[in-house]
């Protein structure tokens, strides 16, 4: 974010009430160019709010939305540029798939010899080449899909907004579509806004994210980032499986139900990660992550795979016995449910490791302290 | 930020356009009833209650829409429960078939009625060759009211029906199980649960037929029944300029439609709050009918729609026979009257100043009615509430009061110009039409609209498409089929349109339709016959245009005749 160019896209201090209800509350947020970016949230955090106010269909009450550093707020929804997939794909009942394509092109009084090769190209490009004729009910949902995504492509954007482009597809078709963005992604230098409450997709897809929680900015960063050392409690919980265990902070031990637990490389991570760029939502000064300074209590983060099986029937360090009450097969790990020192708890193993795992059975565990998260009480 | 012209353009427009012709008129007419030009004054209004000849005239028009709304009950309550909470073969049809009554124009149905009740007509005669009765009888001599009350009911117990079945469908099954589950009868049921919650729907729809009933002109003025209040309003446009009290009897009418258009408007919007609880909790089941059933429904319904089709079948033989006197079918075929009904210089000008009329009016409904609906529901202007509510009052405001007020406004104020109904009545002849049918134009554009997800002009609009642009290339082409169902009614009904037409046109220039066929039916020779042909020319029209809006509009086409 040093880099000297304006962001491709940049939100400031945006704020969007409906009513009595703010959608929006003071949300910031710069996005370099090419990038592809998540906003991730549960629904009703807002988050498709941003994203119609990016496309010019929401005016927010107060703040600015810059376009390659330019203000773009008094530009009206057809002046943008920034075209949207959106989530119930609008195709045009009336229109044929290559109308339905040519639409944007028309209106930038593109000649129609133009019109036709792009239309062609791109139908091409999304794999639906020879079906300009089809009407949009005649196609599949994934085909449908498709053409939003040409519709789009065809005005060579900057910038190709994404409402929940995924959301109304099978399971398999999510994966195969979820490749063909991969695939853009990779052989274009569209900048993509792309909105969803999946998780997985997120994850899975994101060069960067944004968590959006109750109408703010709860975290920003890299997938790896959010989901190994996230900020706060919150974005842990929505991204992914997490146990959540109170602890007290002494030097390097941490005292908790489960027993103390020892830092060996004088290491461990805590609020306030160091990527954080801009998260004035969250309002807490970032900390340096060092054991000595940190001190009193703390909720402790730990995800199910950090909690591991120890062989054996032995006391072993930072380990602790507990009950196993349920397995659930994942397929190539198993999620085991835990009960101990009055906590429940889920650790998430290798299904080759624990086939002989039974309800009922005790067993020791142990956590591997450098991948504890300390998180603000 | 650039302003943007195009919608306070349209508004301004819009409401302009409604405030010159339709508050004017009105605000006109209430004026004129309590100011004459020596100021302020009761008389007038006091005439109402004290004038011998007006308590005459608004007591029997009262008598007769009272009985008319009782006994479309009557016809309309066995008819939606059954169709309401039975199944049964071919119900669509049927139920398709039972709006036919409500289309056919019951001005030209007098006509048919006439000849059927007539002391030399149909009905004696059959009764006489049965030997019921020695002599020809005079129905309508005898029970004067009774036909325009059998024919009013015929042509108006469809409305009432629409709203029943509307009302009936919308209560929540889970009410009435429930009922049954804590062990009502399903008498008891219908009585304690089903009725109390219809109730709404039930009057609104009785408060349409009343006012429908209580204006209406033609029949009452094709039996010659002189002494009910719309007719006293026709004969008092003689003497508009001189005598107020034209004025204070159209005040009297528009108060009482306005009143029970009110009234029906607060019971629907109770209705909806009571009956179902958002969306029904299940989908209704209906109870297939048995054979027997079926064979009694369609014999119900049979009866119905032959009795409410005679009067247009009369029509039919008058205008295709030489001879209809003491016989019980008609004598001597022939085709001359069609020929006649459109060779004679009345008639034939009369077809094209009612096409030429209705065409304009309709082109003015389409502008206004896809203008209203979009600023209500696309862009939720300031205000929207009134301005629908204004563009619905045609419906609560009889056409009488209407052309009455257009005549006392426009040829007062602008004398001897193209805006006087005396000298040139097409502009108010055309827009008196299309004020009238505004309603069902707004509420085809609003059905279509609110069908259209918005996210497909969004689309356009994040496209590169132009507010005008998205307007043009995706709203208008994807409720193109509701516009058009909402044309083809505003046009059809139009080219029949009775008051508006036998007040404002005054000259035989500029007769349209209607007119010519009431001045047929004066005149001696063969008038009679030219004008069934004419109606049958008419009627024929109407059928078709509204057979096409109906396959246009399908099962939402109902929902243009309901009260809210």
């Amino acid at each position: 974010m040093n880099n000297t160019s304006p962001a491709a896209i940049e939100v400031r201090n945006v704020v969007k009430r409906f009513g009595a209800v703010t959608a929006l509350n003071e949300v910031s947020l710069s996005i370099p160019a090419g990038e592809m970016f998540f906003l991730l949230g549960p629904s009703g955090c807002g988050k498709t709010t941003l994203l119609r106010i990016l496309a010019g269909l929401e005016t927010p009450d107060s703040g600015t939305v810059l376009f390659n550093g330019q203000d773009v707020a008094a530009l009206p929804a057809y002046e943008r540029g920034a075209p949207m997939v959106f989530q119930n794909y609008a195709l045009w009942p009336h229109l044929n798939v290559r109308d339905n394509i040519a639409f944007g092109l028309v209106e930038r009084r593109v000649p129609k010899a133009e019109i036709l090769s792009r239309a062609e190209d791109v139908l091409k490009r999304v794999g639906l080449a020879g079906l300009g004729e089809r009407m949009p009910g005649q196609l599949s949902g994934g085909q449908q899909q498709r053409v939003v995504l040409a519709r789009a492509l065809v005005l060579n954007p900057a910038v190709i907004l994404l409402d929940e482009p995924l959301s109304n597809l099978d399971a398999k078709l999510r994966v195969e579509m979820r490749a063909e963005i991969e695939k853009l992604r990779r052989d274009t230098n569209i900048t993509f806004v792309y909105v969803t409450h999946d998780q997985a997709d997120a994850l899975a897809l994101a060069d960067r994210m944004a968590v959006i929680h109750l109408g703010q900015v709860n975290a920003v960063g890299t997938p790896l980032e959010l989901y190994a050392r996230p900020p706060n409690a919150f974005c842990a919980d929505f991204l992914g499986e997490a146990n959540f265990i109170e602890g007290h902070v002494d030097g390097d031990t941490v005292q908790t139900p489960l027993g103390h637990w020892t830092w060996r490389e004088g290491r461990l991570t805590g609020d306030g990660s160091p990527h954080q760029e801009a998260a004035p939502s969250s309002g807490r000064a970032r900390r340096p992550a060092e054991p000595g300074d940190m001190a009193g209590a703390y909720v402790c983060l730990v995800r199910p795979e950090n909690i591991q099986c120890v062989e054996g029937a032995d006391a072993v360090a930072n380990g602790f016995e507990a009950e196993i009450t349920g397995v659930r097969v994942n397929g190539a790990t198993v999620t085991v449910a835990l009960a101990a020192a009055g906590l429940t708890l889920k650790a998430t193993v290798l299904t080759q490791r624990c086939l002989g795992f039974q309800k009922g059975d005790r067993r020791w565990w142990t956590v591997a302290p450098e991948n504890v998260v300390l998180l603000a009480p | 930020m650039k302003i943007r012209f195009g919608t306070p353009l349209a508004v301004i427009a819009i409401v302009a356009a409604l405030g010159i012709f339709l508050v004017w008129p009105m605000a006109h007419v209430f004026t004129r009833s309590f100011w004459d030009d020596r100021g302020f004054t009761w008389i007038y209004v006091a005439g109402l209650f004290t004038n011998a000849v007006q308590i005459q005239a608004g007591l029997t028009s009262f008598w007769i829409a009272t009985c008319v709304t009782l006994s479309c009950v009557g016809v309309a309550l066995p008819l939606a429960w059954l169709f309401a909470r039975r199944s049964f073969r071919g119900k669509a049809v049927w139920s398709g078939l039972l709006l036919l009554p409500m289309i056919l124009p019951p001005f030209v149905s007098a006509v048919g009625m006439k000849i059927i009740f007539s002391r030399a007509g149909a009905l004696s005669t059959l009764l006489m060759n049965l030997g019921v009765v020695d002599g020809p009888v005079d129905w309508l001599g005898h029970f004067p009211l009774f036909g325009i009350v059998l024919l009013e009911t015929l042509h108006l117990f469809p409305i009432l029906f629409l709203n029943l079945v509307a009302s009936l469908a919308n209560i929540d099954p889970s009410l009435e199980e429930s009922a049954l589950n804590l062990g009502a009868s399903p008498m008891r049921v219908f009585r304690r649960v089903t009725l109390p919650l219809a109730m709404p729907g039930l009057f609104a729809g009785m408060t349409l037929v009343f006012i429908w009933s209580f204006t209406e002109l033609g029949t009452p003025l094709v039996f010659g029944l002189r002494r009910v209040l719309p007719v006293a309003i026709y004969d008092s446009v003689a003497e508009i300029g001189t005598n107020s009290s034209g004025y204070a009897m159209v005040t009297f009418v528009l108060v009482i439609s306005a009143l029970g258009f009110w009234i029906s408007k607060r019971l629907l919007s109770r209705q909806r709050s009571v009956a179902t609880l958002g969306r029904l909790s299940q989908a209704r089941r209906e109870i297939p009918l048995s054979f027997r059933g079926t064979a009694l429904v369609y014999l119900l319904v049979g009866g119905i729609l032959f009795a409410a089709v005679l009067p247009q079948i009369s029509v039919v033989l008058l205008s295709v026979s030489h001879r209809w006197f003491l016989t019980v079918l008609p004598e001597g075929f022939t085709m001359d009257f069609y020929g006649q009904a459109l060779n004679s210089e009345l008639t034939r000008t009369a077809l094209l100043n009612s096409l030429s009329f209705s065409l304009c009016a309709t082109v003015l409904d389409l502008l206004l009615g896809f203008g209203i609906a979009w600023l209500c529901v696309r862009k939720k202007i300031w205000g929207s509430d009134w301005l629908d509510a204004l563009a619905m009052l045609p419906l609560a405001v009889p056409g009488l009061v209407i052309a009455f007020g257009y005549l006392g406004c426009f040829s007062g104020s602008f004398p001897n110009t193209l805006l006087d109904p005396r000298m040139n009545p097409m502009i108010l002849l055309s827009v008196s039409y299309a004020i009238r049918r505004l309603p069902y134009m707004v509420r085809a554009a609003h059905a279509g609209l609110e069908q259209v997800s918005s996210t497909y002009e969004e689309a356009a609009a994040n496209l590169g498409a132009t507010p005008f642009r998205v307007v043009w290339r995706i709203t208008l082409p994807l409720i193109s089929a509701n516009l058009l169902a909402g044309a083809i009614l505003c046009f059809s009904f139009s080219m029949l349109e009775v008051s508006d037409s036998l007040i404002l046109a005054q000259s035989e220039n500029f007769y349209p339709i209607t007119k010519a066929i009431y001045v047929l039916l004066e005149s001696l020779e063969n008038g009679l016959n030219v004008a069934s042909a004419l109606g049958v020319w008419a009627m024929a029209l109407l059928g078709s245009g509204l057979l096409l809006a109906a396959a246009l509009m399908g099962k939402r086409f109902g929902q243009m005749f309901r009260a809210g």
